[in-house]
């Protein structure tokens, strides 16, 4: 499903360059569930920012199902995004002006969906998490973990094969967060590919395989195991 | 593909901002289209045609200074100098100066005796000479011969038996039949006077008259106590003969004061107010243009640094650089379109105002509409550059950022 090979990013600003990922390889297998953890600024997020298409590696190659993704033009890699890949960011990312049907239109209209698709789509994303009876509201009438439900009823509309996530937890209470966690396990169940970064070691467990990152690179897989405390140091 | 549901309701709830914007755009909609009218009735007016050789002319005016003054001998003498001057082509005598703005108006019947109705014309008295000095088009009949002219006295009854006429007057009085052979009475008089030729253009001698354009020319000497010459010169040749005139006239007999000027210094101070007019309208509609676009431009770039997370997010989520700049450029149409809507309402209440109470033309729909395109266009413009700006957030906001 994935596969990077020597991936380098780094960041140049004025006076420092910062490298965020260095030969950084990793193969995740079509319907796995694989949990990513590490410290702060490892290059977690670079590397999912990567992995989805929203950032550009500054070297190495990266195979997307397959198909090599460096050369991409930005529409390309637009289209990719919007038809394989769901994303669940940490802060919802939900649009504040629209309610929760808008919200979730907003990457099927991008799609070219008819408004009839469209319309059954949303209704059956918000019906698998829950919220159906919410589809007028806006974004701020709900409670985080509504929120995050919603952000994951978007990313599941698109029928994805291939799921991130940023830390989808880390901005709800220890409750709604095994609910979220429940909820991807459910999708992964069916069959989706998912990338889930997480400071929680517990939700990192319950993954299929855990992959730390620390200064740019995996770090031992074993390791990582045998001392998960080290692992969120 | 143009998400107008979901736009118009993340509109809504920013309706003050978009309002204020359409508002303004309303406004400037409503005062430039009603702008745009006025000038465009000032420019059709100066440039209405004289009719004239208008470059190549000059007036004299002269006035005797003795009382038993030979007026009749003197012209004779003047025009036969003049006429004989190197790079005059011709030279006419005349009561008034066209596009001067002072001459003599009558009002003329197509029936003998009558009381009330007529129409209003500017009238000459002229000699034989005076069409061709003037360069005047004759597109009927024929033109005055020395035996039409006649001399009298400022005290006497003066009468005409015959008159050239513009063609506009022709055709007030006789609504659009023929008007050479024909007849018309001057004011209650009973005394016919044969129209013998028709003219196609002249301004005469109020270009800001409601009637100016109907003009009689009579070929009539008045005797009183001052003259006027038209001079034509061959092109290029009028300033070298300007400066000669008034010593040309004053060596013959300086027994008078003449005063010399060019018909295009009056056509020039004829218009002078309406210049004015066409260039303060003008500029202020440029500087409402160009406020508005800036307002335009401001909003925009403001909405877009309010909502780069949302960009970010659309990115994200399969959004292309050119959908997020076509969601700004609809988005902004869709203000402008609210705004021109309004301003077309309001335009045409103004003009309602200008026409009931200053007189003012009317706002015609075509002229509107294109005023509405132009400032379309002017806001899409406005609105490209930080439309194209937007594109340019990278869909790594949405992870960055929080
Ligand atoms: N746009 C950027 N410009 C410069 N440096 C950046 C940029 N984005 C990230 N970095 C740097 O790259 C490194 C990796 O950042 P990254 O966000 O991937 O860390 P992370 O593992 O997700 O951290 P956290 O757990 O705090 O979210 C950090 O040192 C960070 O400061
Ligand atoms: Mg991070």
């Amino acid at each position: 499903m994935l596969k990077m090979q020597n991936i380098r990013k780094s960041y140049r600003t004025d006076t420092i360059e910062t490298h965020a990922l260095r030969d950084f390889s990793l193969e995740v297998n079509e319907g796995e569930f694989v949990s990513v953890t590490g410290p702060s600024g490892s290059g977690k997020t670079t590397f999912l920012n990567i992995a989805g298409l929203l950032e550009t590696p500054t070297g190495g190659q990266y195979l997307l199902d397959g198909q090599e993704v460096g050369n991409l033009s930005d529409s390309e890699r637009s289209r990719l995004r919007n038809e394989k890949i769901g994303f669940i960011f940490q802060g919802f990312n939900l649009i504040p002006d629209l309610n929760l049907f808008d919200n979730i239109d907003v990457p099927l209209r991008y799609r070219g969906f008819n408004a009839k698709e469209r319309r059954r789509r949303i209704e059956r994303s918000l019906e698998q998490v829950g919220l159906s009876a919410r589809a007028k509201h806006l974004p701020a009438q709900l409670s985080g973990g509504q929120q995050q439900r919603v952000a994951i009823a978007r990313a599941l509309a698109g029928e994805p094969r291939f799921l991130l996530a940023d830390e989808p937890t880390g901005n709800l209470d220890s409750l709604m967060a095994r609910q979220v966690m429940e909820l991807l396990e459910f999708i992964n169940e069916w069959g989706t590919t998912i990338v889930m970064v997480t400071h929680d070691p517990e939700l990192a467990r319950r993954a299929q395989r855990n992959i730390q990152i620390v200064d740019g690179q995996v770090s031992d897989l074993r390791q990582t195991i045998a001392q998960p405390e080290v692992a969120i140091a | 593909m143009f998400e107008l549901k979901p736009m118009l309701s993340a509109l809504w709830r920013n309706k003050v901002s978009a309002l204020l914007i359409a508002l303004q755009l309303a406004l400037t909609l409503a005062i430039v289209s009603n702008a745009t009218v006025i000038v465009k009735d000032r420019m059709e007016k100066v440039a209405r045609p004289t009719g004239m050789d208008v470059e190549n002319i000059i007036a004299a005016t002269y006035m005797p200074i003795p009382t038993d003054y030979d007026m009749a001998g003197a012209v004779i003498a003047d025009l036969d100098l003049l006429r004989r001057t190197p790079g005059v082509l011709d030279a006419s005598v005349t009561n008034q100066i066209p596009l001067s703005g002072s001459g003599s108006a009558g009002t003329y019947f197509n029936e003998p005796n009558q009381e009330i109705g007529g129409e209003n014309a500017n009238y000459y008295q002229v000699d034989s000479h005076f069409i061709d000095t003037l360069g005047l088009n004759l597109i009927e009949g024929r033109n005055f011969t020395p035996t039409d002219e006649h001399v009298v006295g400022p005290n006497e009854r003066h009468h005409s038996e015959v008159a050239v006429i513009s063609k506009q007057f022709a055709e007030k009085l006789f609504s659009g039949e023929s008007a050479v052979g024909r007849f018309f009475y001057a004011g209650n008089s009973d005394q016919p006077v044969e129209i013998i030729g028709v003219v196609e253009q002249h301004l005469g001698a109020w270009p800001g008259w409601s009637r100016a354009g109907n003009v009689v020319f009579y070929p009539l000497l008045v005797t009183d106590n001052h003259k006027r010459y038209l001079i034509r010169t061959e092109p290029g040749q009028r300033d070298a003969v300007f400066k000669e005139v008034e010593e040309l006239l004053n060596n013959r007999d300086p027994q008078r004061v003449v005063q010399v000027e060019t018909l295009s210094k009056n056509l020039e101070r004829t218009y002078i107010g309406d210049n004015v007019m066409i260039k303060v309208l003008s500029l202020v509609m440029a500087l409402l243009t160009f406020i508005v676009a800036l307002g335009i431009i401001g909003l925009t770039i403001f909405w877009i640094n309010q909502r780069t997370k949302q960009i970010g997010i659309r990115r994200a989520l399969g959004a292309t650089r050119a959908n997020i700049s076509r969601y700004f450029l609809v988005e902004n149409s869709l203000i402008a379109g609210t705004g021109l809507v309004l301003g077309t309402a309001g335009a045409l209440i103004i003009n309602r105002l200008m026409v009931s109470e200053f007189s003012q033309p009317t706002l015609t729909l075509p002229l509107l509409a294109v005023c509405a395109i132009v400032l379309l266009l002017v806001s899409i413009t406005a609105a490209l550059m930080p439309a194209m700006r937007a594109a340019n957030v990278s869909p790594a906001m949405a992870t960055r950022s929080v």
